[in-house]
């Protein structure tokens, strides 16, 4: 997973996600989750950050379930009654009734979207280095040097924004004044000063005779490969379920 | 065309060619916004969970919806070029997601949906209202834009129509208080700072009046 082109990634990912969104199938939305979490342990993630990213999901997923099961829509209801013991309720429903059974369906197809969505979201985020997605971005998908060297140029400066975000709290708490995490006082002077880095950067890089529209040679060129390819088709697989 | 319209013409297109300055502020924006935007998603959870025996959890994150639109209005409210709202947002949201947001990998396609509602809002002024007016427009579009997607990729619409026509109500409050009450008054109080005199809001700014009690001696 980790040597695969990283715009490609994304947009195969991208387009699985889509389909998925489209099919509305809980049992298919919980199988490319379960088939993400085996590719991120396969690829290296080590199982408790893995625990760690899927904790806010049994979160939002059991708060929608409760959602569709509580306030289902009478259109909803009347759908899902049609269609109970179809494989939209992944379990025997014989305990219970034809009404619970629906709500049951109804939160189940809410809540399974977030796993859906979120496992190859989590497989992009884990396993591709940022820098080299940008820098893919400008070479596979043509996105101008303007573009992926600012951005680059603003991701090299978190660790300073970090730093002086860090800075900032700790000179409050020496003052004696609590503050937030997300306080004005504390945002606003690194918004000020990361307006003054962004000038400042790019004066720097200008003056070193950089031309954001100008052709660009690569020291690490990023190719598509076969197994890139590969990728894309295993994620536009599920696709067969509009044919069924 | 006369001399003077076509002057004036080449200073339009002048004013919103992007320049470096312009890509890297926008971008630190997005960086800034998206370590937020994170912040908020970790404390939306957190009220979901208390909410979640109610079936409202979705309303945890409707009070705050308006702070993922800030990006957006913020960036085109500074720049003040068409394409900034669009773009500030995007870069946001992909920082949002490299960053590990669970949102999966749509969050990309959602700054892009809630970018262009923004973005339509400032186009709607053709570009040259740079007010609460406008920013209120592009925040309410924003958060239209961004729950008709919701009806269909979250499947919102398996929900009763009273619940979702009271998310709708918070989400616009939340936009507008969020997006644009406080982006403008961060911006016109960044502006005041003098930082942003190489920008198009910080160029409309008057000088600072040093001796402001005294009208006769104030230097600009």
């Amino acid at each position: 997973m980790r040597n695969l082109n990283p715009s490609l990634k994304a947009l195969s990912l991208l387009l699985l996600t889509l389909i998925l969104a489209a099919l509305r199938q809980s049992w298919l939305n919980l199988g490319v989750f379960a088939l993400c979490g085996l590719l991120l342990l396969l690829s290296g993630v080590r199982p408790p950050t893995l625990l760690l990213a899927v904790l806010p999901l049994l979160l939002l997923g059991a708060g929608l379930f409760f959602s569709g099961y509580r306030f289902a829509a009478e259109s909803a209801l009347r759908q899902a009654a049609a269609t109970t013991g179809s494989p939209s309720l992944p379990f025997k429903s014989s305990l219970l009734t034809q009404a619970e059974s629906s709500r049951v369906s109804n939160g189940l197809i809410l809540a399974s979207r977030v796993f859906g969505f979120a496992g190859p979201g989590l497989l992009l985020a884990l396993t591709t280095d940022r820098v080299r997605l940008v820098r893919s971005l400008g070479q596979s998908l043509r996105l101008p040097p303007l573009f992926t060297y600012g951005l680059l140029a603003a991701w090299g400066m978190f660790s300073q924004m970090k730093l002086e975000y860090a800075r900032a709290r700790v000179a409050f708490r020496a003052r004696g004044i609590k503050v937030t995490p997300l306080s004005p006082r504390l945002l606003r002077p690194l918004l000020i000063k990361s307006v003054r880095w962004s000038e400042a950067l790019a004066m720097a890089m200008e003056s070193k005779g950089f031309e954001g529209h100008a052709p660009r040679s690569s020291w690490r060129p990023d190719p598509l490969r076969l197994p890139d390819w590969l990728f894309l088709g295993g994620c536009l697989l599920p696709a067969i379920g509009f044919l069924i | 065309m006369s001399q003077s319209d076509s002057t004036a013409a080449g200073a339009v297109t002048k004013r919103y060619v992007w320049k470096l300055r312009d890509v890297i502020l926008m971008a630190i924006l997005g960086l800034l916004f998206a370590i937020i935007y994170l912040a908020v998603f970790q404390g939306g959870l957190a009220l979901s969970a208390l909410l979640t025996p109610l079936g409202l959890a979705n309303y945890a994150f409707e009070i705050v919806y308006g702070i993922w639109f800030m990006a957006a209005t913020l960036a085109a409210y500074i720049l003040q070029k068409p394409g900034a709202a669009l773009l500030t947002e995007v870069l946001a949201a992909a920082i949002e997601l490299l960053m590990g947001n669970s949102g999966g990998l749509t969050v990309v396609l959602t700054g892009i949906i809630q970018g262009l509602g923004a973005e339509l809002g400032f186009a709607l002024f053709r570009y040259k209202k740079w007010n609460l007016a406008s920013m209120s427009l592009a925040s309410v579009l924003s958060a239209l834009f961004i729950f008709t997607y919701e009806l269909w990729y979250l499947s919102y619409y398996l929900l009763s129509p009273v619940v979702l026509a009271g998310q709708l109500a918070v989400r616009l409050l939340s936009a507008i208080l969020f997006s644009a009450v406080l982006c403008k008054l961060a911006g016109d109080a960044l502006a005041r700072t003098g930082v942003l005199k190489s920008y198009a809001l910080g160029a409309r700014q008057k000088a600072v009046h040093i001796y402001a009690e005294d009208d006769d001696q104030e230097v600009k």
